[in-house]
């Protein structure tokens, strides 16, 4: 079925009653039974950004000691072992707990909006992501606070992290925790891909996509196929630990190498995986602060692509200093230098976006101009240790700290945050201080800078890193000093930028619709948006849908009001082909949780774990496919002969 | 709100799609891509660390028995007829034909769920023997999982099948789950040849 641009001759239904039927159809009541039940994508997604950036937090506060530990030497706050325990535990949770699931949340978020549905594809299994993702989290802080947090850093090399260097539970802490992140991660990805892929408003074909949810996509894949390697690889050691197999043993044929191996075929990838939907945020603030779309279309997409492609192509680098054949060197060595080409004509793009725009310089395109020169920064690094002899000099030095962070923070955290600003008025209906915006963004941007840009000068000088002391005759002294004042100032501007939200929730100015003259379906709906987030489905007539029909909206109708009726299009030029029954609320996606969460933290103790807590996740996925909740709806019964 | 324009009506799209056109063939294929990443990954492992060994099966560890394995394959293979069967009975919405068929692949998912806990003991090591044992045997456990969790659903959609009130759109359900049949049990003749025949010739 094609759709027609011009004018349908049906008159429209009263819309007052439609919208009063479509809230009572998806209203989502107050009281916890309801939220432990909730599918909507807004209200999970939200979830998932709260906890992740509490998570956030937490990480950072174990940042800060340890960098009140090492502001002087020979300092005596923490311990070695204690602080084997925190900066593996930052890691951790950065990587795992905050940066993946809250570019997830954000795309759980925003792209159902951005592509005028009225929920993700599949939203119990929403639900059930968040809470695995939830699981798993406190699971590694009970086990943290119990003083078992894993000490084995965040890519749990073997042999230390094997049975005969760890003994004790903390790395199968280390081992499971990740598994439940993963579980969590792998849901949120085909959640992204069947969301985009069938319900996008008719006429948003994929050329017409937002370069969002094409970041949104990308990502998507990369963890479908990079996530499963950590998920597996981290099951092989925690077998070797608990049934004492021998994936990691040498003495009986097992490899230490296979280890890094396996993890970084997941390792490299996620930090495109990391990284790209970035990408698509400061796409979306470029285009909004410049008032133009974004130069390049077709390019930025086949770049996104491409370093989507690259991404998995470079995992070697982080193994240079393990011995390797000179072919296998240069050709890591040329991969992970190609993969400077996409950024850089992304970054070329935005440029020319903002050369031949209008820049208004509001806070989240402040983040963005914060970015660039950040990622930019960390860029240059990661070529120079892209070569091989300059990377065996830097090694597990402070270089490669000065370098990720850059990449991480600048890459993607300074995007985050602009996120943030950018579509905070959209989620709560008010708008974020713009004055104490930009006393977060300077104090983080100089923060970052006084904390990260002396380390490469540390690691230049031969600070290693992961160690919990030095000694004044090295003369790291001033510099640690330095990048501690960094870590505090960096402090500062999160205490504001908390301080932001609490009083913009409650006294902020009251932003409308679109208050930034956006250019994505997302500010056509109201904010906060409805728990069915448009009253009908909108038809997409190009890129920039709200920019090129700003007189009105054109939409489609049919869809029913008083059951959860959603329209499925095609995958090309997404025509609208079908409509798809709604599930509605459920608890079983929590209690699954829980069965999976039995299975999994038994499983540390014992093999009999997977005999006790199977049985209680297939009861879960039982109560959750049961079919329920027909009788509202037309039946198609299927008839049998007799 | 903005105003809005109506373009077109869509109430006259069917329910019950089938393939691609459905939500839920989407999300199998997205489970599939996962969990045949998964299978890959063992097959990395048991490749890697076969460059350990100077002969495979490592020194002084018995070759595995072929028979069982050879018929629960064969078995497997062969399932395929009726589940196919089924799939096409489904988007017929012929009920008493899916019922038949999945009478039928519910007690050849048993058999061949049995025959699979025969095949641990027929790859003739421990898995804490080497690391060619812990390699067999995590590739048959990962395998093990996905058909134990398959054996449930089929046998789940069966007993689905003869409640009274069965919808057409249960009917794209079935034909899903014969789509993540065919994965399930073609990705398996490869992976019996690593674990079962390669010692043989490798």
């Amino acid at each position: 079925m094609t759709v027609r641009a011009e004018a349908y001759p049906e008159p429209l239904e009263p819309y007052e009653e439609v919208r009063e039927e479509l809230e009572r159809t998806w209203e989502q009541p107050p009281g916890l039974w309801h939220w432990l039940r909730s599918v909507d994508h807004k209200s999970i997604a939200k979830r998932y950004i709260v906890t992740a950036f509490l998570f956030f937090v937490l990480a950072g506060l174990e940042a800060a000691v340890m960098r009140a530990q090492l502001s002087r030497p020979e300092n005596h706050l923490l311990g070695p072992d204690a602080y084997n325990q925190f900066f593996t535990v930052h890691g951790v949770t950065m990587m795992f707990l905050f940066a993946v699931p809250i570019m997830q949340a954000m795309g759980l978020y925003f792209v159902p909006l951005m592509i005028g549905a009225r929920n993700v594809a599949f939203p119990r299994l929403n639900a059930y992501g968040y809470w695995v993702y939830l699981a798993g989290g406190l699971f590694l802080y009970i086990a943290f606070f119990l003083n078992t947090g894993p000490d084995v850093g965040w890519f749990g090399y073997v042999p230390l992290s094997g049975p005969g260097f760890s003994p004790g539970k903390r790395a199968d802490v280390y081992a499971q925790s990740i598994t439940f992140t993963e579980i969590a991660a792998l849901a949120g990805s085909v959640e992204v891909i069947v969301t985009v892929f069938k319900n996008r408003a008719p006429g948003m074909t994929l050329n017409r996509m937002p370069l969002f949810v094409w970041a949104m996509l990308i990502q998507a894949f990369m963890v479908l196929f990079a996530m499963p390697w950590v998920a597996t690889v981290t099951q092989f050691l925690a077998m070797d630990r608990l049934v004492a197999t021998h994936f990691f043993n040498p003495a009986e044929g097992g490899d230490a190498l296979l280890w890094q191996h396996l993890f970084w075929f997941f390792g490299h990838p996620e930090v495109y995986i990391i990284f790209i939907p970035a990408l698509g945020f400061v796409s979306s603030i470029v285009a909004t602060f410049t008032r133009r779309p974004v130069f390049g279309y077709p390019v930025m997409v086949l770049s996104m692509i491409a370093t989507g492609f690259l991404g998995f192509g470079l995992w070697v680098h982080h193994m240079f200093a393990t011995g390797l054949p000179q072919l296998g060197q240069s050709f890591f060595t040329g991969a992970s230098m190609m993969i400077a080409i996409p950024s850089g004509i992304q970054i070329f793009c935005w440029i020319a976006t903002i050369w031949s725009g209008r820049p208004r310089f509001t806070v989240p395109f402040l983040f963005v101009l914060g970015f660039v020169v950040l990622f930019i920064i960390g860029g240059f690094t990661g070529v120079m240790i892209a070569s091989v002899p300059f990377d065996q000099q830097v090694h597990d030095s402070y270089f490669i700290v000065a370098h990720f962070h850059y990449v991480l923070i600048g890459g993607a955290v300074f995007p985050l945050f602009g996120a943030f600003y950018y579509w905070f008025p959209k989620v709560t209906g008010r708008m974020l201080s713009e004055t104490l915006g930009r006393w977060n963004f300077w104090l983080f941007f100089i923060g970052m800078n006084l904390t990260f840009f002396p380390m490469h000068q540390l690691g230049l000088d031969g600070m290693p890193r992961r160690v919990y002391t030095y000694l004044p005759e090295t003369g790291w002294g001033d510099l640690n000093l330095l990048a501690t004042i960094g870590a505090v100032t960096i402090a500062i501007s999160m205490v504001i930028f908390v301080i932001n939200v609490i009083v913009s929730l409650r006294g902020g100015v009251l932003a409308g619709d679109d208050p930034w003259g956006g250019e994505t379906l997302e500010w056509a709906t109201s904010s906060p948006p409805r728990p069915y987030n448009f009253p009908y489905i909108p038809v997409v007539t190009s890129r920039s849908p709200i920019w090129d029909e700003s007189e009105e909206l054109p939409v489609v109708t049919g869809l029913r009001t008083d059951v959860r009726d959603v329209l499925v299009t095609t995958l090309l030029d997404a025509e609208p082909d079908s409509r798809h029954r709604h599930p509605i609320p459920s608890i079983w996606p929590l209690l699954t949780a829980i069965g999976t969460t039995v299975l999994f933290v038994t499983l540390i103790f014992t093999p009999w774990g997977a005999v006790i807590g199977t049985p209680l996740f297939l009861l879960g996925l039982l109560g959750w496919g049961w079919p329920r909740g027909r009788d509202k709806w037309e039946q198609q019964l299927v008839e049998s002969e007799a | 709100m903005r105003p809005v324009r109506v373009t077109a009506d869509i109430s006259a799209l069917p329910r019950t799609v089938f393939g691609h056109r459905s939500l839920m063939w989407w999300g199998t294929i997205g489970y599939i891509m996962i969990e045949g990443t998964t299978l890959f990954i063992c097959a990395v492992t048991y490749f890697y660390l076969r460059r350990n060994f100077a002969t495979w099966p490592p020194q002084h560890i018995y070759r595995p028995a072929v028979l069982i394995p050879t018929i629960q394959a064969v078995l497997m293979l062969a399932s395929n007829i009726p589940m196919r069967a089924v799939d096409r009975a489904s988007r017929r919405m012929d009920i008493n034909g899916v019922r038949r068929g999945l009478v039928i692949c519910s007690i050849l998912v048993v058999m061949i769920t049995v025959l699979r806990c025969f095949e641990f003991a027929a790859l003739k090591v421990r898995w804490d023997t080497s690391a060619y044992g812990s390699a067999a045997w995590a590739t048959l456990v990962a395998h093990s999982t996905l058909l134990v969790l398959e054996m449930a659903e089929t046998i789940t959609i069966t007993v689905m099948m003869f409640q009274p009130d069965v919808e057409e759109r249960d009917l794209s359900g079935v034909s899903d789950n014969a789509v993540y049949w065919y994965f399930l049990t073609l990705v398996w003749i490869p992976l019996y040849v690593m674990v079962f025949l390669t010692p043989y010739f490798m």
